[in-house]
């Protein structure tokens, strides 16, 4: 036996040594309750804190025209492409001050233990904000979410190729005489609209027989679509080029395909629409508790909102925004002029979902069927 | 003679297994952080080992089993198994001629014709994706063709968001990476192998069949493992023109990690498509070895 043989045996047993230590960290990193860094106190002063915000956020959400009056440091911004995945990636060890997710998965992250209730006292735009996007954020009487932007998901069509009905209907998502020119969102809420179609009670927590009866009605429906869209930009390509005359999609489109100089409708179903609310939550463990609040101040304030929706036709939870200063199509798109739009019947917020999983691998075979 | 002291030979020998070490560790650490390292995880996820949300099941088979138990995502593999083939072969065929026609017939600039076959390569994959949603859509260049020559009323739907599209697609962007192997075999060829075949009477089609293409067969199964191999897990061009039809495994286990929130059956299906990969290298490897031998 040489010594250069030697050397290789004693490289292997150490390159499978440190192998095993980096599986090991690893899989101490999966199961261990995140809360061992030592975070700021909601007692502590902003001047005691680093103040480099980290904020993972949706990309276009990082201008400073969002968060006006915030008037320390710019934050560092990472983006994230999903609600699942920006979980996914707080769950597995990343670590932001703050992160912009969607009403619907707020408990899943305070589940996973990774976040902290915020202190509505030191928000002073808090006050102004819908009370209905306010509860919608609260779990346990916490306010886990201060909610900022919304909208509603709903039907867009080519309203000089399509005819409705008498009544508008999601139902028009499985209309065979459009076959071919439909287009689906990529996504578990396609289940929600198949159950209000079916009139279900509550589709966002669905029964076996509900959840099988909806399966079935997509797959047979699946064959009059012609894409599932995962990119609003994808969409809305398809859309203009005349590929697609029906859509899901959120009130952005409608103002980037009425600016296409298509004549679109945006519509309001029988069923009511649904509607999302997106919001800032605090990770847990935080070293800048103060900046976060004013960083989330900032974004709630009236300035803002009137930014978000003039520039990206996306509601704002802040209710004293001045109407005047926004076109009168996206006053009446959203509906900004009646406070009860978000109301049931005629809208649904988004919930979460209490069987996520299932939802989400139904969903997966409904694709893969 | 002089002999040298026995310290003196430890001292070399110790240095040159310390120079080994130090060349050997970084990349050795690389592979087993970066390629085992996940692999062990992902691996431990399939089989709960590791869990990431509330509702995983700690230590189980469950997802293994109902994964193979005839699921939707076994038929999905299958399907994805069927592009693969339909795609490897179709590449070959068409990147067989191009390295031909490079190796065998061309003679000063064959190099610079083949950098400009794989010039696309310098491009960005979703460029080229974009660029075919816009030659095959309802109002792209196809359709505008057809509906312009009068040979049809409408819009061919099925160029885009189909199987075909996907297939169509993942050809054209394996086809020059395919010639490469093939033209290597065929350019390294002994060509008095050909002019012996001539002289003892074989026609031009079977000095082609039975030396040329007997010669270039591991240049080809190469290119075919390089087609197969990524394809069958491939997901980014069935999302941008697949359609609902177009969908793959790859599909699948990208979902299962994203809105599917489920990593254990997303593991089971990744480590099942990276046995099924090491199955077919293994497979290929072997092939090739014994073609080499036989073309000897």
């Amino acid at each position: 036996m040489t010594l250069d043989s030697i050397s290789r045996r004693r490289l292997l047993i150490l390159g499978a040594a440190a192998g095993a230590a980096g599986i090991l960290s690893g899989c101490r990193r999966g199961q261990s309750d995140p809360t061992t860094a030592s975070g700021s106190t909601p007692t502590g002063s902003i001047e005691t804190e680093s103040g480099n915000l980290k904020v993972f956020e949706w990309a276009g959400y990082e201008l400073p025209e969002l968060y006006p009056d915030y008037p320390y440091d710019a934050p560092k911004f990472t983006f994230m492409t999903s609600d699942e995945q920006a979980l996914a990636k707080v769950a597995s060890g990343f670590r932001p001050d703050i992160v912009h997710p969607s009403v619907g998965y707020v408990r899943d992250w305070v589940d996973l233990d990774l976040i902290q209730p915020w202190d509505p006292s030191l928000l002073k735009n808090f006050s102004d904000l819908n009370p209905s996007m306010i509860e919608a954020g609260q779990i346990d009487g916490q306010q886990y979410m201060i909610p900022l932007d919304w909208g509603f998901s709903s039907i867009l069509y080519r309203a000089d190729k399509v005819d409705p009905g008498a009544t508008e209907s999601f139902s028009l998502f499985f209309d065979e005489r459009y076959a071919g020119r439909i287009s689906w969102w990529d996504n578990p809420w396609m289940m929600v609209i198949a159950g209000y179609v079916r009139g279900f009670s509550n589709p966002w927590d669905m029964t076996d027989e509900e959840l099988a009866m909806v399966k079935g009605d997509l797959i047979d429906a699946k064959k009059v679509v012609r894409n599932l869209w995962q990119s609003q930009t994808d969409m809305e390509t398809d859309f203009a080029a005349d590929d697609i005359w029906i859509t899901y999609a959120w009130p952005a489109s409608w103002w980037a395909m009425n600016n296409e100089g298509l004549d679109v409708t945006y519509m309001d179903p029988a069923e009511g629409r649904l509607s999302w609310v997106e919001g800032l939550i605090l990770v847990k463990d935080t070293e800048n508790y103060q900046h976060a609040h004013a960083f989330a101040n900032a974004w709630a304030s009236p300035q803002s909102g009137e930014w978000l929706i003039s520039n990206y036709a996306y509601g704002h939870a802040n209710t004293s925004i001045s109407l005047d200063a926004i076109p009168p199509e996206l006053v009446k798109l959203l509906s900004l002029d009646d406070p009860s739009v978000l109301d049931e019947p005629r809208s649904h917020i988004q919930q979460w979902f209490p069987r996520r999983v299932l939802y989400g691998q139904i969903w997966s075979e409904i694709k893969a069927a | 003679m002089v002999r040298p002291a026995r310290s003196t030979i430890h001292q070399g020998s110790l240095r040159r297994g310390l120079a080994t070490l130090a060349l050997v560790l970084p990349p050795l650490g690389w592979l087993i952080l970066f390629f085992l390292a996940p692999i062990v995880l992902v691996g431990m996820y399939s089989v709960g080992g590791l869990t990431l949300y509330r509702n995983d099941v700690y230590l189980t088979l469950d997802a293994w089993s109902r994964f193979l138990d005839g699921s939707v995502y076994l038929a999905l593999f299958w399907k994805s198994v069927r592009m693969a083939l339909t795609v490897s072969v179709l590449a070959v065929l068409l990147a067989y001629p191009v390295a031909y026609y490079l190796a065998l017939c061309t003679k000063g600039r064959k190099y610079v014709l083949l950098l400009f076959i794989i010039t696309p390569f310098l491009t960005s994959y979703l460029l080229r994706l974009l660029a075919w949603r816009v030659i095959l859509g309802s109002h792209g260049v196809v359709n505008s063709f057809l509906l312009w020559s009068g040979m049809r009323r409408a819009p061919v739907e099925w160029l885009l968001h189909s199987p075909f599209a996907v297939i169509l697609v993942l050809t054209y962007v394996w086809v020059p990476f395919v010639c490469l192997p093939i033209f290597v075999t065929l350019d390294t060829m002994d060509r008095s192998l050909l002019e012996a075949a001539g002289d003892l009477g074989a026609s031009r089609w079977r000095t082609f069949w039975r030396v040329t293409f007997r010669m270039s067969t591991p240049g080809v199964l190469a290119a075919f493992a390089f087609v197969f191999i990524p394809t069958i897990g491939e997901f980014v061009t069935p999302l941008l023109v697949g359609g609902p039809k177009g969908f793959m495994f790859g599909n699948a286990i990208a979902d299962l990690f994203g809105p599917g929130f489920d990593w254990q059956t997303g593991s089971v299906l990744g480590v099942f498509l990276l046995l099924v990969v090491g199955v077919v290298i293994g497979i290929f490897a072997r092939s090739m070895r014994l073609s080499e031998v036989t073309s000897r």
